[in-house]
């Protein structure tokens, strides 16, 4: 099994956004679990991370109207927690441990070796738009040290070779 | 009510008091950036830490409510004052360090408590990268609201405003940790009608407003209690100026009215009061303008109105209860003129009081309430032209800028119909067509009282004397820069509140029992006669806890 | 020495994952004790039974529990903590994946005691496919009338709802969770108010972590005496130990809490990898202070840690050897908890990026006279109260305790450095006196 590909809408799709009657409803099931509509904050943005691949101006716009919160409160949500993508993400998006299990059993070289492999830095993705790096803090998961995560899914006990084969199949799937 | 002591002084205050206001009232001052009496309590800053007898750990003042029998120690603990020093170094590792061009310098919390805060033997660790936000350096937030991010030491105070006061919730944080700033929503202007607080609440110089930015250093000013004039709301400033110029309104605390705020409408009505276009009495003599004294003047005008005859006057609710009173006794009661108080809506404004209520405003004038419980008769723009249209013999406008309407062709038409004598100070229309035109001072160099909205009779100081120097401040769009007031020190002028004039003339007029030596004394004549300010006491009316809050605290 | 599994029964048996072979392995039936119990009496047992908080404090759960006012009208909301973050902590996700209905009996359970009808799990934003897993159990047990409205036909009704954070280690702090849970900014709130009486929508609230509300239903259909039996007073029960870092089999362990290190490190996880020699070991996440090898005999439990100055919190025990760079490890520590330091208050925000400069600095070759000092001045600093949450705590006792235990190989290191090259000023050319301003 292979991670599902992101399908991130382009920026002009989401300048102004309306929600459609299919994510409309999954957003009053949100709502109809807590008793503020702000709680729901955090589900929608998932949803419309899910929906959209990314949360833009317009996404955050949307998402402030559903749940009558200011926009600049609801960037100051999707800013503070790391996992909104506030630009379009690569199809696939490795986010690499950094932490010191990780670090000290070869993470360490393996994000050298991700990094010569795809000729791209942290935070950078590669010109074709399939990969993007990113070096994140402790996922969890320091008993499968090196750990990568790539989009929803784990990759434990890495070495090169390992991460060599996964990301072939992964090109190869496109 | 608990008792309590702070660094040995014994305090009472009530119960659910923090312990930097029961500080205040002990006469200690805790140190602090994130606490503000209006805001919520978070405790960010971590500077106000106090030791509590019999508590392991020293704990934030700001989060701690007193307790019947508390034995505090802030000054006089040696462990809070290393804390706090630790806190200041934090702060400071990465602050740019720039007072001498920061416009703040001068009433930056973050300056004073570096001066109180810091050991004699603070040695600097400061050796490594400082953190700085490029793009966000010196930039506008909003029309009014300057950002220099670098300086930002994370208090919230700015954002907390938007939340709880304006709410608005238009300023957040940005991301996390050493890297967050403070931003509006995706670039957004900070634009709401209460914007410029945000630079009132911030301790430092990361929020400065524009158009006082490198006017005045904050030392030079000397700051005098007001009213704001830009609404019947009433709310409490102060008038900061120097050589006599004003160059700013900063909130005066007052928890009935406007709690510390002010709304950008008022405070940027400040400049305004050094509009001054005439400066000497003038008479008409053909087509002409011709200066005179106010001696000469005030003989004149005693001559005219014993002359008798159907006299009209235009009051103003801009005027003092006590001038409003002058008005009403001498013209109306002792002349028998008709008297009318035109009142204009304006633009609605509202304000937010302590108890956290929104209060709106009914009209655009500070004393409508005082002229309605004075009985006289509120006019609006056609009861005003009405009133222009009737036949009279003699008109007195006591404020020409009292309603938009008289500025129209229409009504200087009916005024070129008979004598007239106006009041003005702003440059207007209403001087080519008096017969004698007045100068009239600002309220920074008058003195009275107005009646808010809410029933609150506030007193008001005067600043100066009148300015001898012409001045316009620009009108019209905001520029990016507004050009510095020309020093305007040299003698006074001749400009005079119209409480002085109507004295005067009823002197001239020989009318004894309005022969005041001043404000306080009509308004002791207030007291006794009026129903609306019985009991009341001139000396007692800049309230008690005016004033008690107040950061800025360079020249009371 | 490893005895019966009771936490991780389920490891290695798929269908154990199941509701069905749940069930068939005497699942739920805690829960139904309970409910015929009453909820005083489920508080009893856990009180009797001395189980103590897994999420890393140790706090007594029963007694948590029972600071929730009894005379309070309205809602009172449980809120399970999954947000498992602290570097070395892996056994949540592992009692997830293995045996999610031991989750959800053990939320119903304490939901039950504290009289709370809805439940969130906060799950960290990473852990997508654990999510899952607990959101299809949720469905099968509601599905199968244990929760929900009237449940097993009791009166009593539960929602449990699951709820994704996205990325943020500090919202694994309870107050900051429940700040998170409200849809705000992941800011730990200031206490006093505590969550049992003010807590999530302003409504009495409990937060427990995943693997004590796991060890509920084993005491509702074990007894209190059973649970307490195993470990030693205090310090009772099964409990999962984390193991990673250089040991030869890293994974989690269930053992009886009070094995010492040695044995965690040597038996259980086959010893430091390679057969190098231990350096060191972080017995509780990276935000306990750290332990040499000579400390390796301390017993794994509470109390034993406490008393040799550090802590057991989350029993995620990383191992370094020798081959390991310190200052480096130290700089790694510092870096994680700079990025996740949420920003509020003072000390922590300039403090844990403070440290990464220095650290990074000295790491890098760069040290200076003096910066072991600074390093400690900060960390005293950060912590013992000086923050509103304990993440000042979290990077300032690791760091202290690496300078001190390890102060020489700071002093070589800076000893060696090669100053940093300083950035030359331009300097600007004497232009002469200007016109106007004299000579």
């Amino acid at each position: 099994m292979t991670p599902r590909p992101i399908a991130a809408a382009p920026a002009e799709s989401l300048e102004s956004v309306a929600f459609d009657a299919a994510l409309s409803a999954r957003i009053d099931e949100m709502l109809a679990r807590y008793p503020t509509r702000r709680a729901a904050i955090l589900p929608v943005l998932w949803l419309c991370q899910e929906r959209f691949g990314w949360i833009s101006p317009g996404v955050m716009r949307a998402v402030a109207e559903r749940l009558g919160e200011s926009p600049a409160f609801v960037e100051g949500i999707v800013t503070f927690y790391t996992m909104f993508y506030t630009s379009p993400p690569a199809r696939y998006v490795l986010q690499v441990c950094t932490t010191l299990s990780c670090a000290v059993c070869g993470g360490r070289e393996l994000v050298e070796h991700l990094k010569r492999r795809l000729g791209i830095g942290f935070g950078e993705r590669t010109a074709d738009g399939s990969f993007q790096l990113i070096g994140v803090q402790c996922l969890g998961a320091c008993g499968g040290a090196p750990v990568v995560q790539i989009n929803d899914d784990y990759y434990e006990n890495l070495d090169a070779a390992r991460l060599d084969a996964v990301l072939g199949e992964l090109e190869g799937s496109r | 009510m608990p008792k309590l002591t702070i660094d040995g002084r014994e305090v009472e205050v009530a119960a659910g008091t923090n312990l930097i206001e029961a500080a205040r009232a002990a006469g200690v001052e805790i140190p602090y950036f994130c606490y503000h009496p209006y805001l919520r309590v978070v405790g960010q800053c971590r500077i106000c830490m106090v030791e509590i007898e019999g508590q392991p750990r020293l704990a934030i003042a700001c989060a701690t409510p007193v307790a019947e029998g508390m034995k505090v120690k802030s000054e006089t603990s040696a462990r809070a004052k290393e804390a706090r020093e630790a806190v200041m170094e934090f702060l400071l590792e990465n602050h740019p360090l720039d007072c001498p061009v920061c416009d703040q310098a001068g009433e930056c919390l973050l300056q004073d408590h570096s001066m109180t805060e810091q050991g004699r033997q603070f040695t600097s660790h400061m050796t490594d990268v400082r953190r700085t936000f490029p793009r966000l350096e010196r930039r506008l937030l909003g029309p009014h609201i300057v950002q220099n991010q670098n300086r930002c030491i994370h208090c919230s105070r700015c954002i907390r405003f938007t939340q709880e006061v304006s709410e608005t919730s238009a300023l957040t944080y940005k991301w996390r940790g050493n890297g967050m700033y403070i931003d509006t929503f995706d670039g957004k202007p900070l634009d709401d009608p209460m914007s410029a607080c945000v630079a009132d609440v911030c301790p430092v110089g990361a929020l400065t407003v524009r158009e006082f930015r490198f006017r005045k250093r904050a030392w030079k000013l000397r700051s005098t209690p007001s009213i704001c004039p830009g609404c019947s709301i009433g709310c409490n400033v102060w008038i900061d100026h120097h050589e006599r110029a004003v160059y700013r309104f900063t909130p005066r605390e007052n928890p009935e009215i406007n709690a510390t705020w002010t709304c950008d409408h008022g405070r940027f009505l400040a400049r305004s009061l050094n509009d001054q276009a005439y400066l000497y009495p003038h008479r008409r003599v053909g087509s002409q303008l011709t200066r005179v004294s106010w001696g000469e003047a005030i003989a004149a005008l005693a001559v005219d109105l014993k002359a008798g005859g159907r006299l009209r006057v235009v009051a103003s609710p801009n005027l003092s209860n006590e001038e409003l009173y002058l008005a009403r006794e001498l013209f109306g009661r002792q002349l028998r003129g008709e008297l009318a108080v035109p009142v204009w809506a304006g633009e609605p404004r509202r304000m937010k009081n302590g108890r956290k209520e929104w209060l709106e405003s009914t009209d655009a004038h500070p004393n409508s309430a005082g002229a309605r419980r004075l009985g006289l008769e509120l006019v609006d723009g056609d009861g005003l032209s009405r009133f222009l249209y009737g036949a009279a013999d003699l008109t007195i406008v006591l404020d020409a800028s009292v309603h938009p309407f008289l500025a129209t062709q229409e009504a200087l038409q009916l005024l070129r119909v008979g004598p007239s004598i106006a009041f003005a100070r702003a440059e207007h229309p209403i001087a080519n067509v008096a017969g004698w035109l007045l100068p009239m001072a600002s309220l920074a160099s008058d003195e009275g009282t107005f009646t808010s909205s809410t029933g609150a009779v506030q007193r008001f100081a005067p600043a100066f004397a009148p300015p001898g120097t012409v001045r316009r401040t620009p009108t019209g769009g905001m520029s990016p820069t507004v050009p510095t007031i020309a020093s305007p020190w040299g003698p006074p002028g001749e400009a005079r509140p119209v409480w002085q004039v109507l004295v005067a003339l009823a002197r001239a007029l020989g009318v004894a029992s309005l022969d005041f030596a001043g404000p306080a004394e009509v308004f002791a004549q207030l007291v006794k006669s009026e129903k609306a300010f019985a009991g009341l006491k001139w000396e007692k009316l800049e309230g008690a806890r005016q004033g008690s809050f107040r950061e800025r605290q360079h020249v009371g | 020495m490893s005895g019966e599994a009771v936490l991780l029964r389920g490891r290695g048996r798929p269908e154990h994952a199941t509701l069905k072979g749940y069930l068939a392995a005497g699942g739920y039936e805690g829960w139904k004790k309970a409910l015929t119990a009453g909820p005083d009496a489920v508080v009893k047992e856990v009180m009797d039974s001395e189980l103590r908080g897994r999420g890393g404090a140790g706090f007594p759960t029963a007694r948590k529990w029972s600071f929730v006012p009894k005379d309070h009208p309205g809602p009172r909301y449980l809120v399970c903590n999954a947000d498992e973050s602290e570097p070395g902590t892996f056994k949540d996700r592992e009692l997830m994946e293995v045996d999610p209905h031991q989750l959800v009996e053990g939320v119903a359970i304490a939901a039950y005691a504290i009289r709370a009808n809805t439940a969130y799990i906060y799950i960290r934003g990473e852990f997508v496919r654990w999510a899952r897993i607990l959101e299809e159990a949720i469905a099968e047990a509601r599905g199968a009338g244990l929760l929900g409205k009237d449940a097993l036909g009791s009166g009593f009704d539960l929602d449990v709802w699951v709820h994704r954070g996205a990325g943020a280690y500090i919202c694994g702090e309870e107050t900051a969770l429940i700040e998170s849970l409200e849809g705000k900014r992941g800011f730990p709130r200031l206490k006093p108010p505590f969550p049992a009486v003010v807590g999530v929508f302003g409504k009495p609230t409990v937060v427990n972590n995943v693997e004590t509300l796991a060890c509920v239903p084993h005491i509702m259909t074990r007894g209190a005496h059973w649970f307490a039996s195993i470990g030693r007073p205090r310090n009772t029960g099964p409990k999962l130990y984390c193991i990673s870092g250089l040991v030869e089999r890293p994974g989690v362990y269930e053992l009886p809490l009070g094995v010492t290190f040695r044995e965690l490190i040597y038996e259980h996880a086959g010893g430091v990898r390679g057969g190098r020699a231990l350096k060191a070991f972080f017995p509780g996440g990276t935000s306990a202070p750290i332990m040499t090898a000579a400390e390796v005999d301390t017993k794994a439990d509470f109390d034993a840690c406490a008393e040799a100055g550090t802590m057991l919190g989350s029993a995620g025990v990383i191992v370094l050897d020798e081959g390991v760079d310190i200052v480096e490890a130290a700089a790694n520590v510092a870096h994680f908890y700079a990025h996740e330091s949420c920003g509020q208050c003072t000390p922590c925000r300039e403090g844990s990026d403070w440290c990464v400069d220095i650290l990074d600095r000295v790491a890098a070759g760069h040290g200076r006279a003096g910066d072991p000092e600074a390093l400690l001045r900060i960390c005293k600093f950060s912590s013992g109260g000086m923050t509103i949450c304990p993440l000042g705590d979290a990077f300032a006792l690791p760091i202290s305790s690496i300078v001190t235990k390890f102060r020489g190989e700071f002093d070589r290191r800076i000893a060696a450095a090669a100053a940093l090259p300083q950035k030359k000023l331009p300097v600007l050319p004497w232009a002469g006196p200007r016109p106007g301003f004299g000579s």
